[in-house]
């Protein structure tokens, strides 16, 4: 990915992180966290551009959840709003034990995607987690026995490295997804994503992060050089400054930006191909 | 400790907001706590409001183990 993707109008991928694993409605009333209210999201965010669903799954009072079967609840309504979106579970979970970080991946049928996180890093003030390489290793493992894209997401340069590192193991094209912010995510300048993206080996597609107020700018400059980008209120909770977003509103605005740049937005079926995911 | 912290109770309404389902709160912060902290609040996956929240830390640490509430989570 370069900017001569940029310049050939190569279609951006548009993922749409609906929930999260960290706020819930303390944080923004609106926030969707039931399988009816994520299904409602995804369905918007699709008709707003978004090709890829990010989904986390929650208990009844906003809680954490990792089972399949809370999983599963959410595919389900997801897939019944949606036409031909492509669903990516996450496996994220700090502080669960590794054996429910599988389970995300067991739904019927398996997602197309999910997320792997490729390192340590720190939450709030007195927990890390920890993404040791074994659970990374078995995960993926996991992910390819049930043919599901892993999307390899680089919170910082050591877990580039270690990504790099793993680049021979992954199918064609590998995927990375590169996140801007604060703590142990990458310092969150364009200078950061401009070095990144030059890192990168020929082949590579890459996906941005910016949490918070770096949603828009980094997300954009990843536009300009070929990259993709991830939007929604999991990352970003405000539209602009004191102002609340929706996913959709969130998703318009990326799919509109790509779009004034010269690059059109990627269909579900283009994600696919660009993607080489197996299908829904 | 391994139970659950005795800071946490479960509230519908609070800080301003309002639940259809009740929902973690922080005798401590005097707030709802995010999904991720509430599982350290309820002592889940091993995880020990002892060692593992910086409140509940502050919290008995402090003199006279006066709650402070209102504070960022």
């Amino acid at each position: 990915m370069t900017y001569e993707d940029y310049r050939d109008g190569k279609p951006v991928v548009i993922t749409a992180a609906l929930t999260g694993g960290v706020h819930g409605k303390e944080a923004h009333p609106d926030l969707p966290e039931a399988p009816g209210e994520i299904a409602t999201a995804a369905a918007a965010c699709e008709d707003a551009g978004a090709s890829v669903l990010h989904l986390h799954a929650r208990r009844d009072n906003g809680e954490r959840a990792f089972s399949t079967e809370r999983f599963q609840a959410v595919a389900d309504a997801v897939r019944d709003a949606t036409d031909e979106a492509v669903l990516q579970h996450s496996t994220g979970g700090t502080g669960a034990p590794d054996a429910l970080r599988h389970e995300p991946l067991r739904t019927d049928p398996a997602p197309e995607m999910a997320s792997l996180d490729m390192g340590p890093l720190n939450r709030y003030e007195r927990l890390t987690s920890e993404n040791t390489r074994g659970l990374v290793a078995s995960l993926h493992a996991e992910m390819r026995e049930r043919s599901i894209k892993p999307e390899l997401e680089v919170f910082n340069d050591g877990h580039f490295n270690e990504s790099l590192a793993m680049l021979e193991e992954l199918d064609d094209p590998p995927y990375l997804n590169f996140l801007f912010g604060g703590g142990t995510t990458s310092p969150p300048h364009p200078r950061t994503l401009l070095n990144r993206v030059e890192a990168l080996p020929e082949g590579v597609e890459f996906n941005v992060i910016g949490f918070g107020p770096h949603q828009l700018p980094l997300t954009t400059q990843s536009i300009l050089l070929g990259g993709h980008v991830r939007v929604g209120l999991e990352d970003n909770r405000y539209y602009e400054r004191g102002e609340l977003a929706t996913n959709e509103q969130l998703v318009a605005r990326a799919a509109r930006i790509a779009e004034e740049l010269g690059r059109p937005v990627a269909t579900p079926e283009e994600t696919r191909e660009l993607l080489g995911l197996r299908g829904r | 400790m391994t139970e659950k912290c005795h800071h946490l109770t479960y509230r519908e309404a609070g800080d301003g907001m309002a639940f259809d389902e009740a929902r973690a709160f922080c005798t401590v912060t005097g707030s709802f706590v995010q999904p991720m902290r509430a599982d350290v609040c309820n002592a889940r996956y091993g995880l020990d409001p002892e060692t593992d929240c910086e409140f509940y830390v502050e919290a008995e640490s402090s003199p006279d183990g006066s709650e402070t509430g209102d504070r960022d989570r």
